[in-house]
């Protein structure tokens, strides 16, 4: 009934505002920035006359805005770019392309403080953080290898998976309840060498969108948040080359004009080299490992009109870790995206997308009594087509969406020899589909909204054998389905709904309410990510999971946008989840959801986030307050427990001061309580052995994590052409032991007593990097 | 333009990691009873042992629990009593238990009845045991290892003892033949001896190893494989600990195993 009520009122609120729009004209077009050409995502077009509006450019760089006729002032600004002031008549639908210049100093452009000003304040959004790329570069890292996966670890509400790691945890989510995006297309595994590197190498990157809650409608297919990666479009003015030579990684770019100002390519290439060492080494069997990853970024884009654009991008990263004569272990993604950008009208903007993306990996264990190699993927076909129509009070975007998964779970290849038999799990086949629509409407000056709904659709398909079991894991049925029947369908429907509420330009008050659901899950029980986690879609066992989010926060800005401040506090709901009985076995098991318990969770907390924006020391300081259970009927008793990564504390503080020109001195500096562990209560004798007792799960914690890390950054002379800069590093200065796991063991002090033995990665690292451009 | 080959190696990764003793928040929990029961396809003094966890803190001294009543029970209709022998808390029977047959155990003790039952698989007799050699990072390492061919037609659990110059190995080995149905096993057992000392892990020339073999019950497996998942691995390291499922009534801790039971001797040459 509810769900009635609220499509009545959204159909209504369109009516309405197609009423509205009559005797007015359109203000559209394409904000880029004037060296590179590249579009600018969210700059600031406001135009004052005889009313006032303000939009931001899209995903895409295009806006529009509808007034009625009259003289305006227009104003086109972008956070470190020079703004643009003109006057224009609008008597008619009216184009306005414009580039933005650079602003040579960032420090001081304080001045041109209106570029998004008061954005993070007005807009209905929640839960959203923007990674500012120029930022990024100075903060310092593992290794000096600048990741956003690392970075948006800083910002409160987002949980690291562990120390160096690149996993995270958004709001008392689980790991695989993160949509990682790269230009529309899902990066199954973000993670390089066993999650100490993420997929994406910095240089490639152009923005980065993390939206902890609120999810607008156009997001669809995991729980707790969304990571929305775009990458650059090369530069359409001049050919540039850059990159940079570190101790992990070397890293290089290239991009130009296909046609001038009509088109563009990008490619980038990052390759770690730390198996060059293993090859002098002169022992045969060390110089015979490997242990590299690589990553390729490419994306060309073409204006074949001014009414189309396409964009063809792609990615293909690899893992390969090997040990001479026993094993080797290679995974990677691979993803393609083709897009055409349409623009119908000057108000009804499209984007039509085919995606192709896949995740796979391979192990071959060469031990000669196990000899066998492992191959799993898993696949998807992806149909998007979105629609973005701009009127006077609203934007509407609506859209639908397919995608057709297939999952290889794995397969065993073995010789006669071995004693492991080959084996050829049944792949399992999945479409999900989506219809969304939702509107931003701005009511007046105090009052915003940003209300959807997306209809979640799920279907596994044959060809297969699909079991159900009881709650000891023993097969009740099996049905066999035949190719291209539907064996189980899911429906959902997902509200969307954000409002904020504005005392005046610098105070707000915002609430949101979101559910999302989730029909890919993994199966691991792994702390940190595994390159051989499980890919599982929805069945009969595993029904969609479900999350409920409310939110509410409160915004305000000082000193002209110098400083943000923000609180918000926010409770989830989380439905069919997952754990695992004991003994479960994960791996190549046909009945692996026989292994699987099904529960609820629950995640609240408070984020407070102060950041000063401009002048010579910026960054920010935030903190998380924040609780995240889970109950299962077969787990502890029944009762709600602390999840793994439920943190109480968690404090960021990430500091930038541009001394000079060239000079840039960074820190960043976590605090965050331990995790929460099961620790032995008691023990006892079995087996001529030792056992643990336990009693409450998840109730102990490890150690309290801290390091404090500090960075400089020293550019060469400017002006010229060729440009060089260093950057110098040191992670965990402090050289804290931080924990990473603890082992029991026989207590060195007293032999008849048991001590816990703490293990810590990483003590003092530093860290030096060369930078070129040219 | 400048050569771009400028490289400093300050790398002094840490991954040579930083062990330290800490000091753990976590209560003592009230001592539980613990049944560890086994009957084998061997004519011995079949035991039946009862003992009692102690506090996290405490010294390892398990205390023995004594004055149960203790009986089994087979699918055949004999009925087994089981006395405490010489030493306390372990109870005993002269018999042989046989392959296909289910044994029930029943005991009581401190006013509690706690019952469990196990079925004898079939023996499958281990051809050898043996030394495997690996090479790790160009040094050999020698690793015991059992040989045996699992039977095609039957899903197999196997548990193993090993024992180095006598003293037992602490790992849980166990196996099941999910993916090595019906082929010729060489299954290694990596050697833990009781000391923190992962020096002295390595087989060396004349150490004596012996392996004890036993087919267990699905049950069984369950509860050794959760075992050997934890071990003395302890948090954030995969699996979340747990007690193992027990094949035991009214919430004891342990197993009641009917298994069969073959032992093996050999030195490392």
């Amino acid at each position: 009934m509810l769900i009635k009520h609220y499509l009545a009122l959204f159909f209504l609120v369109l009516i309405t505002s197609a009423t509205f729009a009559q005797n007015k004209f359109t203000l559209s077009g394409t904000i880029r920035d004037a060296s590179s050409g590249e579009t600018l995502i969210g700059a600031t077009v406001k135009i004052i006359g005889a009313s006032t509006a303000a939009t931001l450019t899209n995903n895409y760089g295009y806006f529009a805005l509808t007034q009625p006729e009259g003289t305006y002032t227009v104003t086109v600004s972008y956070t470190g770019y020079t703004a643009i002031v003109k006057t224009i008549d609008l008597n008619k639908d009216t184009k306005l392309n414009e580039e933005l210049k650079s602003a040579i100093d960032l420090a001081e452009v304080t001045v041109n403080a209106n570029n998004r000003k008061n954005e993070n304040v007005k807009s209905a959004q929640m839960g959203l953080e923007r990674i500012d790329m120029k930022s990024l570069n100075s903060i310092p890292v593992l290794l000096g290898e600048k990741d956003i996966l690392k970075t948006i670890q800083l910002l409160p509400g987002v949980k690291s998976g562990g120390e160096g790691n690149t996993g995270f945890y958004v709001r008392g989510g689980a790991a695989d309840q993160n949509l990682i995006i790269l230009d529309e297309a899902v990066v199954y595994n973000s993670s390089h060498l066993l999650g100490f590197f993420s997929t994406f190498n910095a240089d490639a990157i152009k923005d980065v969108s993390l939206y902890k809650g609120g999810m607008p409608a156009q997001y669809g297919g995991r729980l707790s948040s969304v990571l929305d990666v775009k990458m650059d479009d090369g530069n359409n003015k001049e050919f540039k080359f850059q990159g940079g030579i570190g101790l992990i990684a070397s890293r290089i770019k290239a991009e130009g004009p296909i046609v001038k100002d009509r088109g563009s390519f990008m490619v980038s290439f990052r390759r770690t080299y730390i198996d060059l060492f293993l090859r002098s080494s002169p022992d045969s069997s060390v110089n015979g490992s490997t242990l590299n990853f690589y990553d390729i970024n490419a994306k060309a884009n073409y204006k074949i009109n001014d009414k189309n654009t396409i964009y063809i991008s792609g990615y293909f990263g690899k893992d390969n870790i090997g040990v001479k004569d026993l094993f080797e272990n290679n995974w990677g993604n691979v993803t393609t995206t083709i897009r055409l950008n349409h623009i119908f009208s000057d108000r009804l903007f499209s984007n039509t997308s085919l995606i192709y993306n896949n995740y796979n990996y391979t192990v071959r264990l060469l031990n000669d009594a196990t000899n066998f190699k492992a191959t799993s993927l898993v696949r998807d076909f992806n149909f998007k087509e979105d629609f973005q129509y701009f009127s006077n009070k609203h934007t509407l975007r609506f859209g639908i969406n397919a995608t057709q998964h297939r999952i290889s779970p794995i397969d065993i290849d073995s010789d006669e020899a071995s004693q492991v038999n080959s084996l050829t799990q049944e792949r399992r086949y999945g479409i999900e589909s989506a219809a969304y629509i939702s509107d931003e409407w701005a009511v007046n000056e105090h009052l915003n909204f940003l209300y959807g709904v997306r209809l979640a659709a799920f279907s596994l398909m044959g060809p297969g054998n699909f079991s159900t079991y009881d709650a000891d894991g023993n097969t009740l049925s099996t049905e066999n389905v035949a190719k291209g029947k539907f064996h189980k369908n899911y429906f959902n429907l997902e509200p969307r709904f954000s409002v904020s509420y504005l005392f005046n330009e610098e105070n707000s008050i915002k609430a949101s309410y979101n559910r999302n659901t989730q029909n890919v899950h993994i199966l691991t029980n792994a702390t940190s990510s595994s390159p051989t986690d499980q890919y599982v879609l929805s069945s009969t066992n595993i029904k969609p999971e479900i999350a409920d989010q409310v939110a509410l926060g409160y915004f305000k800005n000082i000193q002209d946008n110098n400083y943000e401040l923000s609180g918000e506090i926010y409770y989830k709901w989380l439905q069919n989840q997952i754990d695992y009985k004991n003994a479960a076995e994960l791996l190549a098991n046909s009945n692996v959801e026989s292994e699987l318990l099904y529960g609820v969770g629950r995640a609240y907390g408070l984020e407070l986030f102060f950041k000063k924006k401009f002048g010579k020391l910026n960054g920010w300081v935030g903190y998380t307050l924040s609780r995240t259970e889970r109950k299962f009927t077969e787990l502890n008793n029944g009762n709600y427990f602390p999840a793994r990564q439920d943190r109480t504390h968690d404090i960021s503080v990430v500091g930038i001061y541009n001394m000079t020109k060239r000079w840039t001195f960074s820190s960043s500096f976590i605090y965050s309580t331990g995790n929460a562990v099961t620790y032995p209560a008691g023990k006892y004798s079995i087996g001529g052995q030792m056992a643990y007792y336990y009693t409450e799960r998840n109730a102990g914690r490890m150690p309290y994590n801290m390091r404090l890390d500090v960075s400089a950054t020293l550019e060469g002379k400017p002006g010229k052409k060729y440009q060089s800069s260093w950057n110098f590093g040191i992670y965990n200065v402090l050289a804290r032991k931080n924990p990473y796991s603890i082992e029991f063991i026989t207590d060195p002090d007293n032999p008849g007593k048991t001590a816990a033995q703490q293990t810590s990665l990483f003590g003092l690292i530093p860290s030096i990097t060369w930078n070129f451009k040219f | 333009m400048k050569k771009l080959i400028i490289y400093f190696s300050l790398f002094t990764l840490c991954l040579t990691s930083c062990k330290k003793i800490i000091s753990i928040d976590t209560e003592n929990a009230d001592p539980q009873i613990v049944i560890e029961g086994k009957i084998n396809d061997q004519l011995i003094d079949q035991q039946i042992k009862i003992s009692k966890t102690i506090g996290y803190t405490e010294a390892n001294v398990f205390p023995k629990v004594s004055g149960a009543s203790v009986t089994v029970t087979d699918s055949k209709g004999n009925n087994y009593v089981f006395k405490e022998g010489a030493i306390a808390g372990t109870y005993i029977n002269r018999m042989r238990g046989v392959p296909g047959v289910t044994y029930n155990l029943n005991v009581t003790s401190e006013g509690q009845t706690y019952t469990a039952s196990s079925k004898m698989p079939n023996v499958v007799k281990v051809d050898s045991i043996g030394v495997i050699k690996n090479f790790f990072f160009g040094r050999e390492r020698k690793t015991a290892a059992v040989f045996l061919k699992d039977p095609v037609n039957e899903t197999n659990f196997y548990h193993f003892n090993l024992y180095v110059n006598d003293i037992l190995s602490e790992r849980f080995y166990v196996n099941n033949d999910r993916l090595t149905n019906g082929n010729e096993l060489r299954i290694q057992l990596f050697f833990k001896p009781p000391t923190n000392d992962h020096d002295s892990d390595e087989l060396n020339s004349n150490d004596k190893i012996k392996i004890e073999m036993e087919c267990i019950d699905t049950n069984i497996f369950d509860y050794w494989y959760a075992l050997s998942q934890q071990s003395n691995r302890g948090p954030n390291q995969g699996t979340t600990p747990a007690n193992p499922t027990s094949n035991i009534s009214n919430n004891a801790l342990g197993y009641f195993s009917a298994n069969t039971y073959q032992v093996l001797t050999a030195t490392v040459k």
